[in-house]
Parts: structure tokens; C-alpha cells; sequence
């Protein structure tokens, strides 16, 4: 007897390709949803660029997939991601969505969630720059950003300006005390010349300071000759 | 600031019945005696020599403290060069994930001022821990520029005064404009001129109205008897005192305008990063797009999400914050260190931020220098009226034995647990005494040394009789106004039970309110004894010397007359 053994036709292997093609981004889209290895996206691009934003369309979709990719590959050292590892779903109007990554040897299964997140925080400032975003208005929800490290100075600068200040007041306090030392030196030496006018070196203590500095022109009040008794009687 | 705006009526008020008539009075006073507060009382009265005492023991404690001030303005201007300002970002934590746990609790301004600036400890309780270097550097810095400007006695004083005096008003002049071009600085105008009625009826307010023209004026300091001894004889100080304090209240109230301009720059900014934050929140939990909700209807916003999906709401109704405009502006402005932390916060998010950092700690800076020269001088000048210490002593040796002791003693603040001492100073150490002191002096000059003899030295200095107004004030006004904000005070004290006071909580990122312990509240009650009771005990000596100089003289003339 004889068996008819029927060849896949043409159509028969357009149509079973045309299912996979068909089939493999809901079977990407399921991926991408149910994951648990999945991080969810916030873009912000009113609040950081303003009237300058760009409207999110899938061409900006397109940058996000790749610098995702990007960062992959670098994270990894290999070359072998592309575009199609990167699954985004979950868009909202508030511009967030959630994306996985897939291996790019086997499209079913997934990146873990630890290593996606290290691959994040080492290219995080090339991705912000890419969007001419920041951390706070591109915002990986659940990953830390990495902040960048404070300048670090040697000395502090608040230390040399201290130092100035102080150089400066000590010079002048210094000075003001040789002046005075100088000017006493130079008192004593005139008096020691004319002694006859040896009342004058008694400098007059009326209110604890040398009045040597105010003029004495109009004299010293003698209170001894004040009508009021200088004490009250009680 | 209590009641903001309120505030202005008591102070005016009190200026016109207290200040302009005491400060008159002081000048009067040290004019004609020509000596230091301790000479000049003893010679109205031997019993009053307590008054003097009293005045410069508390010129001492406000000495010791208020250098603190001084130290912290020196912190932050040199703090100030710098690219970023260090209380404007929080600095990152050990593994560059965020921020340091306790600069994201509070603000970055608060971190640095009680963190960086002071290092303070949770409670008054923990001792301990050394001192701050770079506080302690900063406080010997401002006692060797006080004692520069010192050194060579009050001469070298008058010449530095005229730039302390002018040039902070070059730069409140510079901050008026600065101030109303920013964004919200008008609600904080207009908070500070709407007078709060209830505040009015609080007695506190008029006690802390008085007690700050005091301060500002220096009355009661013995530092006006002290700088008007040296004036001529003839010199006009009527005038003179009337002009001085206008001038002093004018530009309190033209820095007060200021500063409420830039209180409410900060107020509001607050205020709309609040609503952003709510924004945020509100976008992120429903996913809406970016332009549906603005700062402005964020309110309406709320509402209407709570409404429609209540139980989505649910989950960030701990979240979301109650944004009110006056509520930032009541934040009340309490203790020195919020003058710091205010500005500090408002300088921070102008343009330029170096540059007014710089104007205004240097404008702070100047003023407080300039009050440290009054204290100062204050305490140097009955210092130099005893003999055996001027005669020992050069002048130079005096000042600078007495800027060393200030220091020494004053780097007990720059501890830990310091600011709260500092505190206890801040709030006690004036207060009451400066109230009884001028009491006292008015009492004492109207009715010990004699009106109508007070009035006829003034003529003969003067050339003409004081104005009715003053004679008024004196007699009978000032006094009575006095006691009976004494008799409030102590009332208040004494109802008020424990004192308490803010200490700073790290982990919650703010101030809480704790009661002093035992060793604090002794020691406020013997600061406000040791002032106060100068007076009764000088007076009480005074007694017992003349009862034995007139025993003695009876003994004499007994042996004189039995020979």
C-alpha cells in the first residue's frame, strides 16, 4: 500500500511563522508583566526641563531600550545585547512603565533583579545625560541613586581664611603694643631730661584711664568746690 | 518674635515710656560723676555701691556668652567661601546611597548648625566629649579682635565704632533691595505689620519688649555711664540720648523689615515645596500625567482623589502634608540659633549665595563686635577706677587679663552639651536683672539722690532745666511700669514651673522640649540671685561700716573729751 505523505506547503510555514512572530511579543509582553525581576520607571520631563520637554514617544522608547542595552553590555563586558533584550510594558500617562531584561541567548528567560539594578547604578549619570535628566526626575523606583562624591579638600578653606584673620589681628595687636611701649619709653626719657616739670609725669587717673590722651585744655573739675554734698545724708 | 507685627506696638511703646527718659538718665548720670558705674552709684549713695556691682556682674555674664555668638557669625562667614555652600546639600553617607541619616530627617541648614556648627548632644545631661576645635578656634579669635579694638582703652574704641556703626547699614541697605525683589518676601512684610491682639494681653510680650530695648539700648549695663564719663562737661546729652535711641529703634524696626522679607521669601518657599511634594506624590500614586495637576490646584486635587478612589487614597494619606502658609511663618523664631538657621536657609536659595552669605555674617559680625565693646568697656572701666589694681597694672594688662578670663571661662560653650548652657545664660543671665537694676536707678536717682538736686546738676551741665517729660518719666511713670513687669516676671516664674528647654533630638530631626535638671535649675536660680542680691548686700555692708566708723568716732571723741 501506499502512504501519501504530505511536505509542508508554502503557506503552512508562512502561517507557523507568522504565529511565532505574532505569538513572541505576547509571549514578551507576559514576560514582562508578571516578572517579578521587572523595575518600574518614573520620568519626569515637565519638571526638570519645562517648557524645553520633548514629548515621550516610541522613538524616545527606542533611546531608553537602548541605553539599557547599553548599559547591559557594559556592565557585563559582553557584546552581545541588543535591543530586542529590552522589554517595556506598562506605559502610563505620568510617562512610568516597567522594563526587563531578558538573556539575549535564551528570549524566554530573564535577568535577575540584583544584577539589572548593579548594571543600572554604574551607567545611572550616562543614562540621566542621555535624557538630560537627574536622578530625581528619572527615577529607577526601588534603586538607590548613586550620589557623587563631595570635593574633598586638603585643608579645609575655612581654615586658611581663619588663618588670615588671625595673622592680620595679631600683627595689629602687636604693633599697638610697641606704639604704646615706644610712647611710654619716650615719656619717661623727656621727663627724665626736665625734671623741673616733674608734676606733669603724674598722669591723672580721674577715670581709670591716662588722661594723657584727651586734652586738658579746659582743666580737671574740682569737685572739692561743687555746692552738693557728694554724699547724701540719710 | 512674638506675634510678629505685634510686637512693634510694645516696643514702641516701651522705647517712649522706658528708653528714651533711662537712657537719658544713664548719660546724666556718668557725666556728672565722670566715673564708672561702681564709682558713680557709691557717690549718689554708699548704700547703692551694690548697684554698680550689680550692673557689671551682669556685663560679665553677657560677656561670656555673647562672644559665643560672635564665634558662630566667624564660623559661617568663613565657611562661606566656598563653591557650595555646606548647608545647602546634605553630605552623602558612607556608600554614596544617600544622604547622612540625620541631615534627611531634619535640614540640611539645621544638620549643619547643630551637626557641624555646635556638635551638640542629645540632653544637657551628657558632659563630655571635648571641646569644638574649630569653635573654640573662632571664639579665641573674636576675644583677640575685642581685645584689638580695647587694648589701648576707650580712645582707640571711638574711632573703631564709627565703621562698626556704619557699615551695617550699607549692607541692610544692600538686603532691603535683595529682599523685596524675592519671590514671597511680601507675606512676610505683611505678616510682620498685622498686629496678633491676643499677644497684647500676654504680659511676656511686654516683659520681652522691655528687656530688648533695654538690650539694645544698654541700659542697666552700666556701659552708658561708663562711655559718658569720658564726655565733656557740657556736653548735651539730652539731645544726644534722644537721637541715639531714635536711631537705634529706627533701624531695629528698617533690620526687622528685612528680616521678615526674607522670612517670608523662605516662608513661601517652603510652603510651595511642600505642595510639590504633594504633587509628586499625588502624580505618582495615580499615574496621572505630568500637566494635569500644577502647584497651584493641588488642594482641589486631594480632595477630589479622595473622593473618587478612596481606597488607592488610603495609602498615602500619612503621606501627604498639611502645606500652610502661616505655619511657616509662625515657626517661631526662638533662641539665637534660629536667626542662623533662618538666614542661613533663605541665603541659600538666592543667586550668588557666596556673596550674601559673606554681607551678611560679616553685617552680623559688626554689630555683634560692636555690642561686645560696650559690654567690655563696661566691665574695664570700674576695673580701672580701683586704685590698687591701676596702679599695679598697666591699662593693657587689665583689659588683657580680663579678655583671657572672658575666654577661658567661655570655652565651656564650645563643649557638646554647651549651647544649652548657653541657653540658660541667653534666657536668665539679663532678664531679671537688667528689670531690677533699672528699678532700682530710677528709684534711686528720683528719690535717694533728689529730683529737684538731679535737675539742677543736669542745668548746670546743660544750661537749661530737663523737659517735663523726662521729669515725669522718672518720677513717676518708669517706676511704676517696672515693678509691675518685675512683679509679672517673678509671677511667670514662679507659675511656670520647671523651666524647660529645646534640645535637639537627632534621630527625629528636631527639637523637643526637656525640663533642666536638678544642677541647671540651681544654677539659674544662682544666677539670677548672685545680680539681684549685690544690691541688698553692698547696702547691707555699707550699714555695718558706718555703724562701726561711728562707733569708733564716738570712742574717739569719748577718749578725746575724758582728756
Amino acid at each position: 500500500m501506499r502512504v501519501k505523505v504530505q511536505m509542508p506547503s508554502g503557506e503552512m510555514i508562512t502561517g507557523f511563522l507568522l504565529t511565532i512572530i505574532l505569538l513572541s511579543p505576547v509571549v514578551a509582553q507576559d514576560l514582562c508583566k508578571e516578572s517579578k525581576d521587572g523595575f518600574k520607571v518614573r520620568i519626569s520631563l515637565k519638571t526638570a526641563l519645562g517648557n524645553d520637554a520633548y514629548e515621550w514617544n516610541e522613538s524616545e522608547k527606542f533611546l531608553f531600550r537602548s541605553t539599557l542595552a547599553y548599559a547591559m553590555r557594559k556592565k557585563t563586558g559582553e557584546d552581545t545585547y541588543n535591543i530586542e533584550n529590552i522589554l517595556v510594558c506598562n506605559d502610563t500617562k505620568r510617562v512610568s512603565f516597567i522594563f526587563v531584561v531578558t538573556l539575549p541567548a535564551d528570549p524566554t528567560q530573564l535577568i535577575p533583579k540584583e544584577e539589572v539594578e548593579r548594571a543600572v547604578r554604574q551607567s545611572k549619570h550616562r543614562i540621566n545625560n542621555a535624557f538630560l535628566l537627574s536622578d530625581m526626575t528619572l527615577e529607577f523606583v526601588g534603586v538607590p541613586p548613586t550620589l557623587a562624591v563631595p570635593i574633598q579638600y586638603n585643608t579645609p578653606p575655612w581654615l586658611i581664611v581663619f588663618g588670615v584673620v588671625i595673622g592680620i589681628v595679631a600683627v595689629g595687636i602687636v604693633a599697638l603694643l610697641m606704639s604704646t611701649v615706644s610712647k611710654r619709653r619716650r615719656a619717661k626719657a623727656k621727663d627724665a631730661g626736665f625734671d623741673q616739670d616733674g608734676d606733669d609725669e603724674g598722669i591723672v587717673k580721674e577715670n581709670g584711664t591716662a588722661l594723657s590722651g584727651l586734652n586738658k585744655k579746659d582743666g580737671v573739675y574740682n569737685q572739692a568746690f561743687s555746692n552738693d554734698e557728694r554724699f547724701t545724708k540719710l | 518674635m512674638h506675634g510678629g507685627g505685634g510686637f512693634l506696638i510694645p516696643y514702641l511703646l516701651m522705647l517712649l515710656l522706658e528708653g528714651i527718659p533711662l537712657f537719658c538718665m544713664e548719660l546724666a548720670i556718668g557725666q556728672k560723676m565722670r566715673l564708672g558705674s561702681i564709682g558713680a552709684w557709691s557717690s549718689i549713695s554708699p548704700y547703692l555701691s551694690g548697684l554698680g556691682v550689680a550692673s557689671v556682674i551682669t556685663s560679665l555674664y553677657l560677656c561670656l556668652y555673647y562672644n559665643v555668638i560672635n564665634a558662630w557669625s566667624f564660623w559661617y562667614l568663613f565657611h562661606s567661601f566656598q563653591s557650595v555652600l555646606l548647608w545647602a546639600e546634605c553630605p552623602v553617607n558612607s556608600n554614596r546611597t544617600g544622604f547622612v541619616e540625620e541631615c534627611a530627617v531634619a535640614s540640611p541648614t539645621q544638620f549643619f548648625f547643630y551637626r557641624e556648627t555646635l556638635n551638640i548632644s542629645s540632653s544637657m545631661e551628657e558632659t563630655g566629649g571635648g571641646l569644638h576645635m574649630g569653635q573654640a578656634l573662632c571664639l579665641v579669635l573674636a576675644w583677640v579682635i575685642v581685645y584689638l579694638f580695647i587694648v589701648r582703652g576707650v580712645k582707640s574704641t571711638g574711632v573703631v565704632v564709627y565703621f562698626t556703626a556704619t557699615f551695617p547699614y550699607v549692607v541692610l541697605i544692600i538686603y532691603l533691595i535683595r529682599g523685596v525683589t524675592l519671590h514671597g518676601a511680601w507675606n512676610g512684610v505683611k505678616y510682620m505689620f498685622t498686629p496678633k491682639l491676643e499677644q497684647l494681653a500676654n504680659p511676656q510680650t511686654w516683659i520681652n519688649a522691655a528687656t530688648q530695648i533695654f538690650f539694645s539700648l544698654g541700659l542697666g549695663f552700666g556701659s552708658l555711664i561708663a562711655f559718658s564719663s569720658y564726655n565733656h562737661h557740657h556736653n548735651d546729652f539730652e539731645k544726644q540720648a534722644i537721637a541715639v535711641s531714635l536711631i537705634n529703634s529706627g533701624t531695629s524696626i528698617f533690620a526687622s523689615v528685612v528680616t521678615f522679607a526674607i522670612y517670608g521669601f523662605k516662608a513661601t518657599f517652603n510652603y510651595e515645596s511642600c505642595l510639590e511634594r504633594n504633587r509628586l506624590l499625588l502624580l505618582n500614586t495615580f499615574d496621572l500625567s505630568e500637566e494635569t495637576i500644577s502647584v497651584e490646584n493641588v488642594t482641589a486635587w486631594i480632595s477630589q482623589l479622595n473622593s473618587t478612589h478612596p481606597d488607592t487614597f488610603s495609602t498615602i494619606t500619612d503621606k501627604i502634608q498639611d502645606c500652610s502658609l502661616e505655619a511657616e511663618l509662625d515657626t517661631a523664631v526662638e533662641g539665637t540659633g534660629l536667626a542662623f538657621i533662618v538666614y542661613s536657609e533663605a541665603i541659600k536659595n538666592m543667586p550668588v549665595p557666596q556673596l550674601w552669605s559673606v554681607l551678611y555674617f560679616l553685617m552680623l559680625l559688626l554689630l555683634g563686635m560692636g555690642s561686645m565693646l560696650g559690654n567690655v568697656t563696661a566691665i574695664i572701666t570700674p576695673l580701672a577706677d580701683i586704685k590698687v589694681l591701676s596702679r599695679t597694672l598697666s591699662n593693657e594688662t587689665i583689659n588683657g587679663l580680663v579678655c583671657l578670663l572672658c575666654l577661658l571661662l567661655g570655652l565651656g560653650f564650645t563643649s557638646p552639651s554647651g549651647n544649652y548652657w548657653f541657653t540658660i545664660f541667653n534666657e536668665y543671665a539679663a532678664t531679671l536683672s537688667l528689670l531690677f537694676i533699672v528699678f532700682i536707678e530710677v528709684i534711686s536717682v528720683c528719690y535717694v539722690y533728689g529730683l529737684k538736686r538731679f535737675e539742677k546738676d543736669i542745668e548746670d551741665m546743660l544750661g537749661h532745666r530737663p523737659h517735663w517729660y523726662l521729669k515725669l518719666m522718672w518720677a513717676l511713670v518708669s517706676p511704676l511700669l517696672l515693678l509691675c513687669l518685675f512683679i509679672f516676671y517673678i509671677i511667670n516664674y514662679i507659675q511656670g514651673g520647671a523651666p524647660t528647654y529645646q534640645a535637639w533630638d537627632k534621630h527625629m530631626g528636631k527639637s523637643v522640649v526637656k525640663e533642666y535638671p536638678i544642677y541647671g535649675q540651681v544654677f539659674i536660680a544662682l544666677l539670677l540671685v548672685s545680680s539681684l542680691s549685690c544690691v541688698p548686700i553692698a547696702a547691707l555692708y555699707a550699714f555695718c561700716r558706718r555703724k562701726t566708723r561711728s562707733a569708733v568716732r564716738e570712742e574717739h571723741s569719748n577718749t578725746n573729751t575724758a582728756e
